[in-house]
Parts: C-alpha cells; sequence; structure tokens
C-alpha cells in the first residue's frame, strides 16, 4: 500500500521522491528542473535538450556517451523538454538494469556519475558549449520544428490547442520557433544553461530496489545541483469564457480529415470539480463504452479514432476524429449533440460506474510502471496535492451524476479545427 | 493433465504450461507485486494467410486481402450487442490487434481477472456475423485504412515491402484497401474463423500476479465443449524468388523532410526454433555494431547533416520470411543510402570489430532484463515468439553460443548489396 506522498527536502527547493519496489528489473532517476513556459526561453530550453547529449567532459562526443552507456549493460540516459500546462519542464531520465540481474553491482553507482556530469559539466570549449554541436542540433531542432505536420493526428491536436489559446502562453510550441532558434547564440545559449541549473525548482524521482537511506545519501552526494536565486514558476490563468467559438479550416494534401474540439473546462484542478470532469470526459469519450464511440463510431461508421481527453493543468478539453472530408458537418453536429446530451443528463449510473472503473485500472496500472510512478509523483507535487494513488482511486468513487452534471454546464466550446483537403477549403 | 514448470535463474522468472486435450495451449507467467492482469488469446492466423485448404477439403481457399483484420474487429460483436459493454462493466481494457501472422485478443484489468478470462475466451469463441454488421464495419474500417494512408512511416515501411517481394502475401497491407474489404462477406468471415480459430491453432498468455491453478482451471472448463480439427491446416505461400522486385521505390505525401528506409532482404530462411532465434538475435547485434548510436557510420552521417535521432534499425525474422530495415528522415536519402552501401562493403573487407560486439552483447543482455518490467512486452513477444517455435526464456543461452565468427559470416551473407531496396517518402512538389 503507498502512504501519503511526502518527498524529501535534500536543498532549499530540491525535492527527492523515492518509489522503493523489489518487482522491477531497472533502477530509474528521473530530474525535473521547473521554468515557465515563455516565448524567451522555450526554443532555448528545446536546444539545449539537444546539445547536451552530445558530449560531457569525460565523454566528448554522443558516441562516447552511447559507447559507455552500452558498458552497462544498455543503460539509457536522456533529457527531454515538456509542458505542463504554462510550466516548461526540462528533464533527465536515467534508466539503469538493477545490478541484481547483470554481473555488474557497481552499475547504479557508475550511472549515477555519469548522469551528473551529463547535467553539470557539458562539453565546453572555451566555456562555451562547442560550435558544431551547437549547429548541427538548431538544424536538426529546425527540422524537428517543421516535422510537426508529418504525424497529422498530433498536428491537429496540437494546432487546435495553438489556435484556442493564442493570446496565451500555453500556445508555445514544446519545441520552440524557427524566428526564435535562428537568433540563438552559443554565449546566450550557455547563458541560459546556467539559469536554468541555478534557478529552478528541483524535483528528483528514483523509482527502484534501493535501501531508501542509501539512496538519499547517494543522490546527496552524487547529483549535485547549485542552487542561487530561485524563481518559482506562477499557476496559469484557467478561467475563460469564449464569446463565440473560433472556427479554423487547414488545408493539407491528406487522405482524411481530422477534427479537433477544443473546450474551456473552467474547472482548475484543485477543485472538487476535477475528479467530476475526468469521470464526465471517460463517458462522453473515454473508449470503446463511451458515447462518442458508440454514437459517432459504431451506429454511423464515421470513424475509427474518436476520443475525449482533459489537460490537467490548462483546464481544456479535446475532442478529436479521423473522418472523410465530406463528412465534416454530420460528424460535428453528431459530436454537439453527444456533448449537450451530457448537460441534459442523458447517461445512466452503468455509464459512470463504468467510467469510474476504466479510470480506476488505469490509475492503478500505472504502479507497474517505473516512468508512469515518476510522472505520476512529479505531477503530483508540482500540483501541491499529496494524495497517494489510493486516496485519488477514492476520489473518483466518490463522484456523483449530480457533479458530472455540473461539470457539464461549466464546459464552452472555445474552437473548432479542421485539417482539410486542399481542394475542400477552396 | 500435467503442468509443466519452466524458470528462468537470471530473470528470476518462470512460466507455467499446460497444453488441452483439444489441442489449446495456455502459458502462466506469476509476476508477484504487480497490479496489473494481462491475458492474451492468440490464433496463429494473420494478414499473410489469405490462400489455403481447408482441413477436409482439396480445393484451395483464396478470400480477400484484409479479412483476418476484418474478422478481428467482427468478433467483438454478439448477439445482444458489442462486447466492449461487458469488458467495461468490469473495468477493464479490452483490445487486438492483427499482423502478419497472428491475430491477438487481449484485456488489460486490475480486479476480476478471472470474471474477464472467462468472457476473452467466451467472446473470441463465440462469432456472431450478420450482413448488417458485416457492411457496417466496412466504413470504420475505411477510416483505419485511410489513417494509416495519412501516416508516413507506415508508408515508407509497407512501400519496402512492396520493393522487396514479388509474389509473398507480407507484401500486401494487412488491412487490405477500401476495395477489397468491399467484397468481404459473413460466409467468407465464417470460412476463415472455422479454419484458423482452431483450440489447436491457439494458445492463451496470462500474466499477472494470480493464482497458477485457477488459471488453468477456469479455461479449462470452458474448454469442455470445444473440440479440435483433426488435420493440419495447409497454408499456400507462393514461390518467393530471392531477388528483389526494384531496388528504389518513392512517394509523395505531405511531410515537412523525405523519410526513408533501406531495407535487406534475407534469403536465408525456412528455419525456426533455435536456429530462427539464433539469427534473430545475430542480427540484431549487427545492426547494433554498425548502425547503432555508438557505430561509425552513424556519427558521420549525424554530423555531416544526413540523419537525425530518428535513425533506427530493426530486424524481422520469420519462419518463411525476413528484413532488416534500416531508416529515418534525411534531407538526402540517396546520398544516404550510398554512404551506408559503401560503409558496408569497407566493413566487408576489413572486418567487424570484436571488442564492439562484445559491448553489443552486454547492451542487449540489460536490454533483454529490463524488457521484463512489462507485462505487455511479456505477452505480446512471447506469442509472436511461440508461433515461431521458439521460447523467449532461452534468449540468453542462445545469446551466449553466438561467437563473433558466426556474426562475422552472417554480415557478409545477409547485408547483400543485390537483395538491397530503398523507399523514400518524399515531400509533394510545392508547385
Amino acid at each position: 500500500m503507498l502512504k501519503k506522498l511526502k518527498p524529501i527536502q535534500i536543498g532549499k527547493h530540491i525535492n527527492l521522491h523515492m518509489i522503493q519496489t523489489d518487482k522491477f528489473k531497472t533502477n530509474l532517476i528521473s530530474v525535473y528542473f521547473q521554468r515557465p513556459l515563455r516565448k524567451e526561453e522555450v526554443t532555448k530550453n528545446a536546444l539545449i535538450s539537444m546539445i547536451l547529449p552530445r558530449g560531457t567532459k569525460t565523454y566528448s562526443s554522443s558516441k562516447e556517451i552511447a559507447k559507455v552507456l552500452e558498458d552497462l549493460y544498455g543503460s539509457y540516459i536522456g533529457c527531454d523538454v515538456a509542458k505542463k500546462g504554462e510550466r516548461n519542464i526540462f528533464q533527465f531520465y536515467m534508466k539503469l538494469p538493477n545490478g541484481k540481474y547483470i554481473e555488474d553491482p557497481e552499475i547504479f553507482q557508475k550511472g549515477m556519475n555519469i548522469l551528473n556530469e551529463f547535467i553539470n559539466d557539458p562539453y565546453k570549449i572555451n566555456g562555451l558549449l562547442k560550435n558544431d554541436y551547437v549547429n548541427q542540433e538548431k538544424e536538426n531542432l529546425k527540422e524537428k520544428i517543421e516535422g510537426r505536420k508529418n504525424d497529422k493526428m498530433k498536428y491537429a491536436y496540437d494546432r487546435c490547442i495553438e489556435e484556442m489559446c493564442k493570446e496565451e502562453d500555453y500556445s508555445l510550441y514544446v519545441y520552440g520557433s524557427i524566428e526564435d532558434l535562428e537568433k540563438l547564440s552559443e554565449e546566450e545559449l550557455y547563458k541560459h544553461y546556467e539559469k536554468i541549473l541555478h534557478t529552478s525548482v528541483v524535483d528528483i524521482c528514483v523509482v527502484g530496489d534501493f535501501n531508501q537511506e542509501e539512496m538519499e545519501k547517494m543522490i546527496k552526494k552524487n547529483i549535485k545541483i547549485d542552487q542561487k536565486e530561485v524563481v518559482l514558476v506562477e499557476r496559469e490563468k484557467i478561467e475563460y469564457n469564449p464569446y463565440e467559438v473560433k472556427l479554423i479550416k487547414e488545408p493539407m494534401d491528406v487522405n482524411q480529415g481530422k477534427l479537433s474540439l477544443g473546450y474551456r473546462t473552467n474547472i482548475p484542478f484543485e477543485s472538487e470539480l476535477y475528479h467530476p470532469l475526468v469521470v464526465y470526459s471517460n463517458i462522453l469519450g473515454g473508449g470503446p463504452n463511451s458515447k462518442l464511440f458508440r454514437n459517432v463510431r459504431e451506429k454511423e461508421s464515421l470513424c475509427y479514432s474518436i476520443f475525449s481527453r482533459v489537460d490537467k493543468f490548462k483546464s481544456l478539453m479535446l475532442i478529436n476524429a479521423g473522418i472523410e472530408f465530406e463528412n465534416y458537418e454530420k460528424t460535428l453536429s453528431l459530436v454537439k449533440e453527444q456533448v449537450s446530451s451530457m448537460n441534459q443528463g442523458e447517461f445512466s449510473q452503468e455509464d459512470i460506474e463504468s467510467a469510474k472503473k476504466s479510470i480506476i485500472t488505469s490509475i492503478r496500472s500505472m504502479t507497474d510502471s517505473p516512468y508512469m510512478m515518476s510522472e505520476f509523483y512529479y505531477t503530483q507535487a508540482i500540483s501541491h496535492n499529496e494524495d497517494t494513488i489510493e486516496e485519488m482511486i477514492e476520489k473518483i468513487k466518490h463522484v456523483t451524476k449530480e457533479d458530472i452534471i455540473k461539470v457539464a454546464q461549466k464546459i464552452k466550446l472555445d474552437t473548432i479545427y479542421f485539417l482539410t483537403g486542399k481542394e475542400e477549403v477552396l | 493433465m500435467m503442468v509443466n514448470e519452466i524458470n528462468n535463474k537470471v530473470l528470476k522468472e518462470k512460466m507455467f504450461v499446460k497444453e488441452l486435450d483439444n489441442g489449446l495451449k495456455i502459458f502462466f507467467m506469476p509476476k508477484e507485486g504487480y497490479t496489473k492482469q494481462y491475458a492474451i488469446f492468440a490464433t496463429n492466423y494473420g494478414s499473410n494467410d489469405s490462400k489455403f485448404i481447408i482441413p477436409g477439403e482439396s480445393e484451395i481457399t483464396q478470400v480477400p486481402d484484409g479479412i483476418a483484420h476484418f474478422l478481428e474487429h467482427k468478433l467483438f460483436e454478439e448477439p445482444e450487442g458489442s462486447i466492449f459493454d461487458k469488458f467495461s462493466e468490469l473495468g477493464s481494457d479490452v483490445n487486438a490487434y492483427t499482423n502478419f501472422n497472428s491475430t491477438c485478443y487481449l484485456f488489460s484489468s486490475t480486479d476480476k481477472f478471472y470474471e474477464n478470462l472467462e468472457l476473452l475466451v467466451h467472446f473470441v469463441q463465440s462469432p456472431y456475423f450478420t450482413d448488417e454488421n458485416v457492411e457496417k464495419e466496412k466504413g470504420i474500417i475505411g477510416q483505419e485504412i485511410k489513417m494509416y494512408d495519412d501516416n508516413p512511416n507506415w508508408k515508407v515501411f509497407f512501400n519496402s515491402l512492396k520493393a522487396m517481394y514479388h509474389n509473398h502475401p507480407v507484401k500486401i497491407d494487412i488491412a487490405g484497401t477500401v476495395e477489397s474489404i468491399s467484397k468481404i462477406t459473413k460466409k467468407d468471415l465464417y470460412k476463415c474463423y472455422d479454419t484458423f480459430y482452431d483450440p489447436s491453432n491457439m494458445i492463451v498468455f496470462v500474466v499477472g500476479d494470480l493464482d497458477c491453478e485457477k488459471v488453468f482451471s477456469i479455461i479449462e472448463k470452458n474448454q469442455k465443449k470445444k473440440e479440435k480439427i483433426k488435420e493440419e491446416i495447409e497454408r499456400i505461400y507462393p514461390e518467393e524468388p530471392s531477388t528483389i522486385v526494384q531496388n528504389m521505390i518513392e512517394e509523395h505525401l505531405d511531410v515537412s523532410i523525405p523519410l526513408f528506409n533501406i531495407a535487406f532482404k534475407d534469403v536465408d530462411h525456412s528455419l525456426d526454433g533455435k536456429e530462427l532465434f539464433k539469427k534473430d538475435i545475430a542480427t540484431k547485434i549487427i545492426l547494433d555494431m554498425v548502425f547503432g548510436r555508438s557505430s561509425s557510420l552513424y556519427t558521420k552521417l549525424y554530423e555531416e547533416g544526413l540523419i537525425n535521432d530518428t535513425f533506427e534499425s530493426e530486424y524481422t525474422g520469420e519462419v518463411d520470411y525476413g528484413y532488416s530495415m534500416i531508416g529515418g528522415e534525411s534531407k538526402n536519402p540517396k546520398e544516404v543510402f550510398k554512404k551506408v552501401l559503401n560503409h558496408i562493403q569497407n566493413l566487408k573487407s576489413l572486418g567487424l570489430d570484436q571488442e564492439d560486439f562484445e559491448r553489443i552483447k552486454r547492451k542487449h543482455i540489460g536490454e533483454y532484463v529490463s524488457y521484463y518490467n512489462s507485462v505487455e512486452y511479456i505477452a505480446t513477444t512471447f506469442v509472436a515468439y511461440h508461433f515461431k517455435n521458439i521460447h523467449i526464456f532461452d534468449y540468453l543461452e542462445v545469446l551466449k553460443e553466438i561467437e563473433f565468427d558466426h556474426i562475422q559470416k552472417r554480415f557478409e551473407k545477409h547485408f547483400n548489396q543485390d537483395c538491397c531496396v530503398l523507399s523514400i517518402i518524399s515531400p509533394k512538389d510545392v508547385h
């Protein structure tokens, strides 16, 4: 049974979360630096996350890093950026096989040294990140930003949010923009990386089999984080009442149209209506038993994929479906019909029970994945929520039909986005 | 009925096996401390099996492309509606997938496992097809096919199969085409169902913190009435030449940068069991040695800006076909292709590096162990390998038998320029 979430404070703004279990074959360490999601830094964060894997003080190229990781039985180290509401998370991961299963009892210690160097000692020439690495990664990041449109489903989803939150920082693409990328100099980049290291709130999660006291000592000793003036990230604004629905049709050379509807839920995750919102979205579009699946896919054969999803931090809900171009009007009106039926309370006690069970199953399932456990602890930490998995489940169980109807009445359609064929818009 | 126990001391894992009178094989792997319970009911029947002789008949039966996948969709239908509702009531996630060689039905639960298991075994063995529900599915699968048509990764992969294979059905899309599925009838579905969903052609794999006896007894009770067909199903695969169809295939899609896939057709086949496993493991080690993150080729191509971190390699080894694929995004796929072939030529004269071999072997051992974190991975991998007569627990033992010399020989034989194709998805012309 999991106890109340209580991280250990190992620095003024550094929290250590230890998730000890003997069921995994690996140990996972994640180090999260919290940044505000801002135009001034989102591109820099993304670019730095691509440069760091190019080399450290001891291992001066990605080839050298790859070699040492292969020697450590295929351990993995990585660095990435993520968007959690209007926070830009700069994160490091290291996954190592547990020494019990391979012939290297020192593996964890060796891994920690590499991780620390990866974070604190990137490969530098004359105090700056290597020029070649910076330029190559600028080119790669440019390709990545341009490559957004290659995954059409994801593209439609992201573009809907972008249009919906046009005036908000939340519209920023997690990998930044080409325009900002081109201007970046090596000096600026390194200065910014130092700012990340010195001024961010840090959380460290460790998932695996270890002795907690020893682990605490080990982390304190090996992962050195030199904090100075730490800047806290502010809570994002989430309440919006759209006075008219925005409609965006974007033409692209695609075979299938992608419809994306963006809603403002106006329900902060701190609210007692947050758990009812999760149940609401599950009844509407959570899985094969949901209203959207049953009515739009199974009854009308309009699509293969259709779902709704809640964006916790920014209090949004998105509905997505892949359809024929000519079925746009029909699908849109069917989806709207399903959403308004939620308002009218047209769902049964069985629908509620099924939705709750499905949510509980997915919450419980997180405990079987080291990565998901780490993410869960971190997400709770940045939401200032100490609820354990069991407590979360209790809250889901207590949701009533009245709560769900209250949720339904708060949700407002903000933006309709349709990725459609080239001829369709002209 | 005997229950066999198989142990793996390195992984500290075990598995129990039992074969029922009707030929159904049941595998159970306990996973103490795990919350998730996972079961797959699989048939050794995939999109490749569209031509066969029904036991007891003499004529060849040929069915429309995409039928195995269509059948997978339709098994969820019951006289009283969709089986999804019943799984939802139990709070579990049910799903299915079809690939070239198998069709798998699965669920994952955290509660009421045994009820879920009964339901799984029951619904897969109770087909209910009507003209109406077959017609309705055509629209849904049509959208699934179109979704894949917009997926450049899927396209670049399939086009390379089309360029490699003259006759083998692996070149045909798993879901078929909008046209081919339009011909599927209720009768076709029953014909395939009756042939390939015979218990002797199927297995159940269960993993989780569960009671072994109960797992076996529930399935056993359920199977009492189900008899097996005595004869083997004869599957007809056309003669496949060892040559390729064309060495270049290109298609245009709305993408920002070209995607490419370099594929080597494996002509050394008809192996199964440990021999096939050995080939599989050896080839994957070679791919990592030659194209992996620590290889000089990767470093060179990356630093020249010809590839980015999407560059990956993989090997697929089936009983009757196989291929290695190396691909990713590139501004200039043709240049990458040229350099890859040159590099292989050079390595053939210089020889591979034994130090690389030892290091990559360690990497694969660690990765193999780590995979056992995931019940999904265990279950899906077990099933795929089982149908090739391979037990995934044998991995470390087979790996240890592989010597550097074997690696050299396999490298020289498999990475043959004459059996190599380049598939490219290019951006659409802006004009």
